[in-house]
Formats: structure tokens, C-alpha cells, sequence
């Protein structure tokens, strides 16, 4: 792996997805959006920390709006654009040059976090309390880790697939709901929360609520992320062999460019 | 003596259709069963008509599209299979106003895909802005492609072709969408490139440009090889290589 390649790929990937008014507005507005309407519906649940629901739940959601939208759709970008066909070719191996672009966005699009912070602040002056910001830095790492892994299985099946931008599209929401980001797992029907359970953002979701909340268990705290980091490991060698698979299927299906 | 730097025997590529549920299947024969070779330092043509099958060629040279069967070999290797060996070494400009980062500069763009090339830092400086002054993109090397013309969208394509000194450039019709002076800077830099030991192969609908490049040709139609040699071995007895294309073209569809 050549830093250099990642960290050149990251800022180009930074700066094209922020001249994009789509992601702009994913990035910016959907979080101060997102507040407002959490704000709206949590304000007489007796819920007396807005941290955990509001900011947290609004400031994901938009950030998992921007990986579904953009990191995804971005191998559908370049394939337009002709530029895939290139990156795909060049000596530093693709593998590294998507790594590059994830982790690019994943980090940009957790400006989410902050807007929703501040919109809360400033809009509704609720009282925020972060209990345990070690054990929340903690969470927020192993979160960011598991996206970026996630999104990498997603870019690899676009890059075999067209058709894959849709089924992201159709993704968004039922990931909100699945994964918790604004309710707790707890109160969907046994049979969703067994899916939830195999979802990795369902354990980055609770650890960053436990550590906002205050952690009274930090056995629970460490068992569930080990159950995060052990799903995000499963991820992580699915895309890696998804992108041994994918080198010669995309070259057999012809599917690197529009044509 | 000769050198061998493409080879291509018996070259056949499919693109498969599937209908819904892949049920119907369409099977369209894109390249069936060319054979060519190319020697280094020499400047190469790939002529037919619209649909013939020559980016379809290229982009199996150029190690992104496998072949369905036969030899298609790059610098002594597999394109299909021994691709990292070949990469590094080659580039490709495919015509158009495709392929560059429109939100990023010229000289961006290039400093991106100097560092996809795995070009050391000191050799890259120089290198771009020697390349941007090649293809006359200077002073415009810090606005963004996005604002460019046409023309000079293909000049960046052209500069990022060259940013890792390839050994072998492969060029889908370069010319398009250049002006009379951007497509004389183009045939320059070809035949500069050709001084330099550098073997080009190109493709394109402009005869005149082919009589004056091309050390050697051949010509497909519907993805089979319906006339190989020098230019003036093909335009034997007409007056014009553009006769003698269109006369072949005629002869098959005929
Ligand atoms: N991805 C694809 N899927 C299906 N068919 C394809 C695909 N790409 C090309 N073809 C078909 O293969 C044939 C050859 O196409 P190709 O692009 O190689 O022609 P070409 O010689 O480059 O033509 P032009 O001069 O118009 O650029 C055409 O019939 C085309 O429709
Ligand atoms: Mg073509």
C-alpha cells in the first residue's frame, strides 16, 4: 500500500466531491434538517439527553446518506466521466486508489456530526452531555473503520455492477431503521433485530450512545465491540476477496465503461 | 534487428447481451479473429469503419478488457493475466471529452495521475510542466478542466498519456476535437515520440493523417482484418489512400 497514492487520492476525492452541490448539500443541509425533525419528535418522549437520539441520530443518518450517495455512486461517476477505466489500470492498483476515495469521503462526511452538534446547540439550547468522551472516541473510530469497510464492499460491487447505485439508493433508509441511528434496536420485532444484529453499524451505534449516556457496563461496552470489530473483520476480508474476484470479472463483463 | 512489442494472433472478443432474467442472449462479435504485430519505434494504425472493433482491440491491449480467445500480447506479455507487468509501461488516450477530472486542473489532473503512476516526486515536477508546455496548456494549468474547450480537454488527455514516459502509446482517435494547429502539435508529438524509440498505435477516420504517420497499417471491418501493410502498399494502383480505403470497405460489404 503506497501512502502516497492514498493520501493523493483522498484530497482529489475531497475536493470533487465537495465541488458536487448534491454531496454539498448531504453534507451541510441534511444534518440541520435531520436535527430539527429528531428535535420535533423527541421533544415530549421524556428522553432528557438529546445527545444521544438527536445529534447522534441526525448527524449518522446524514452521514450514512453521504456514504450511500457518494462513496457508492462515485464508481458510477468515474465510469462516466471515463476515468475509471484509468484508475482501474494505473500502477498503484485499484484496490488502494478506492481505499484512497473512501476514506477520503468517510472523513469529509463526518462534518455531519459537527453540524448536527451545532445545530442543536444553536437552535434549541438543549442540555448536551458527552459522559464519556474516551470511550466516545473509542466508538467513533471503530465507527468510522466499519463504514469505510462497508463502503468498500459497496464500491466493489458497483464496479461490477451498474445496477448496484440503485439497490444503494433503495438501501438508505432501511440501514437507518435496521442499524438503530435514531431509535433504539430494542423495539423492533425479534426477526428485523436478528438482521440488525448481523449489521456492523447496529454495535458502533449503541457504543457511541453508551459513551454518551455514561458506560455503567464496560463489560457490555467491550463485548460489544468486540462483536463490531469482529463483523467489521468479516466485512473487510469480503471486500478483499471481492476485489480478487472482481479484477478479472469486470474485464470479462466489459462493465468498466459505458459503452 | 526487430523488436516485438505487439502481437496479436487469432484475437477474438464477444460482448454477451443477456435480456431479462437472461433468458434471451445476444452474442455480439466485436473482434473475430485478427492477427497483427507491431515493432517497437514504429507508428501503427488501426483503421475501419464505425462499429469494426477497434477500441474494442485496443482496450484488450491496453489490459482492460479480456479477450474471448487468442493471443494478445503487450511487451512480451499476456494482457489478460500478466497485466501488472505491462501497465506501468504503456498509456492510452481514448478521444473525446472523456477521461480527465473536469473539477480538478490540468496540472491537478496530472500531478494525480503522476502519483497513480507511482512517478517519483523529483521527476514529476519537471516532467509536467515540460508536458504541460508540450500540448500548449501552460497558461491555463491552474484553472479547472471543467472550463476548458474541447480541444483542450484532448490536450490534457494527451498529457496525461504521457506522464509516465510510456514505452508503447495507444491512442483512440486523438485527433478528434482538435483544431488544425492542436492536431499538427499532435502528429509532432507522435512522430517525436517515434525518435525516441517510443512504438504508437492509433487509431482514427483521418486518411490524410494515417499517409503521413503510419509506418504501417491494417484495416477491419466487422472485426475481421481486410487489408494489412504500409500505406502505400494498400493504396497500391488509386490515388489516394482514402480511394483505396473506401474502395476495400466497398469490396467486403458488397
Ligand atoms: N460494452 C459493449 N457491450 C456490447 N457491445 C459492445 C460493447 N462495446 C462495443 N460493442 C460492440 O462491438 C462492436 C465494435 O465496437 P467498437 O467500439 O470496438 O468499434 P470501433 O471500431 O471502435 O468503432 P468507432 O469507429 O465507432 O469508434 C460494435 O458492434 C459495438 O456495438
Ligand atoms: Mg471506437
Amino acid at each position: 500500500m503506497n501512502f502516497k497514492v492514498l493520501f493523493s487520492t483522498m484530497k482529489v476525492q475531497m475536493k470533487q466531491s465537495f465541488a458536487r452541490p448534491m454531496f454539498r448539500f448531504c453534507l451541510l443541509v441534511n444534518p440541520v434538517v435531520n436535527t430539527i425533525l429528531l428535535y420535533e419528535m423527541y421533544r415530549n418522549s421524556g428522553s432528557d439527553n438529546f445527545m444521544a437520539y438527536v445529534v447522534l441520530g441526525a448527524g449518522l443518518m446524514a452521514l450514512w446518506g453521504c456514504i450511500c450517495f457518494s462513496s457508492a455512486g462515485d464508481i458510477n461517476r468515474e465510469r462516466y466521466s471515463g476515468t475509471l477505466a484509468l484508475i482501474y489500470a494505473a500502477p498503484a492498483g485499484f484496490p488502494a486508489i478506492i481505499l484512497g476515495k473512501i476514506i477520503g469521503n468517510t472523513l469529509m462526511s463526518l462534518v455531519t456530526l459537527c453540524i448536527s452538534l451545532i445545530t442543536a446547540v444553536v437552535l434549541f439550547r438543549v442540555p448536551l452531555h458527552l459522559e464519556n468522551p474516551l470511550l466516545f472516541l473509542v466508538a467513533l473510530l471503530s465507527a468510522i473503520v466499519t463504514f469505510i469497510t462497508i463502503s468498500s464492499v459497496i464500491a466493489c460491487l458497483l464496479t461490477l455492477s451498474r445496477k448496484t447505485e440503485l439497490y444503494m439508493n433503495c438501501l438508505e433508509i432501511p440501514i437507518i431503521l435496521l442499524c438503530g441511528f435514531v431509535f433504539p434496536v430494542s423495539v423492533l420485532p425479534n426477526a428485523v433485530q436478528f438482521a440488525s444484529r448481523l449489521l456492523s453499524p447496529t454495535y458502533a451505534v449503541e457504543l457511541l450512545r453508551m459513551s454518551v449516556n455514561g458506560c455503567e457496563d464496560p463489560a457490555l461496552f467491550r463485548e460489544k465491540l468486540l462483536m463490531l470489530f469482529l463483523l467489521t473483520l468479516i466485512y473487510a476480508v469480503l471486500s478483499a476477496f471481492l476485489y480478487k474476484k472482481i479484477d478479472r470479472r469486470v474485464r470479462i463483463a466489459a462493465t468498466l465503461e459505458v459503452s | 534487428m526487430k523488436n516485438t512489442v505487439i502481437n496479436v494472433e487469432e484475437l477474438k472478443r464477444e460482448y454477451v447481451k443477456r435480456g431479462f432474467f437472461g433468458k434471451t442472449k445476444k452474442v455480439v462479435k466485436a473482434v473475430d479473429g485478427i492477427s497483427f504485430n507491431v515493432e517497437q519505434g514504429e507508428i501503427f494504425g488501426l483503421l475501419g469503419q464505425n462499429g469494426a472493433g477497434k477500441t474494442t482491440t485496443i482496450k484488450m491491449l491496453t489490459t482492460l478488457l479480456a479477450p474471448t480467445s487468442g493471443t494478445c500480447e503487450v511487451l512480451g506479455y499476456k494482457t489478460f493475466g500478466e497485466e501488472k507487468k505491462i501497465r506501468s509501461r504503456i498509456n492510452f488516450i481514448f478521444g473525446g471529452e472523456m477521461g480527465v477530472y473536469r473539477r480538478l486542473s490540468a496540472r491537478d489532473n496530472l500531478r494525480y495521475f503522476s502519483n497513480l503512476y507511482l512517478i517519483p516526486e523529483k521527476v514529476q515536477k519537471e516532467r509536467i510542466e515540460s508536458i504541460l508546455k508540450l500540448v500548449d496548456l501552460a497558461d491555463r494549468a491552474d484553472d479547472l478542466a471543467e472550463t476548458y474547450s474541447k480541444g483542450m480537454i484532448q490536450r490534457l488527455q494527451i498529457a496525461r498519456g504521457l506522464i509516465n514516459d510510456p514505452e508503447i502509446l495507444f491512442m483512440d482517435e486523438p485527433t478528434v476535437g482538435l483544431d488544425p494547429v492542436g492536431a499538427r502539435m499532435l502528429r509532432d508529438i507522435i512522430k517525436n515520440l517515434k525518435a525516441d524509440g517510443r512504438t504508437v498505435l492509433l487509431t482514427t477516420h483521418n486518411l490524410a493523417e494515417v499517409e503521413e504517420l503510419c509506418d504501417r497499417l491494417v484495416i477491419i471491418n466487422k472485426g475481421k482484418v481486410i487489408a494489412k501493410g504500409t500505406p502505400s502498399e494498400i493504396k497500391g494502383h488509386e490515388a489516394t489512400l482514402e480511394d483505396a480505403y473506401v474502395k476495400l470497405v466497398q469490396e467486403v460489404t458488397a
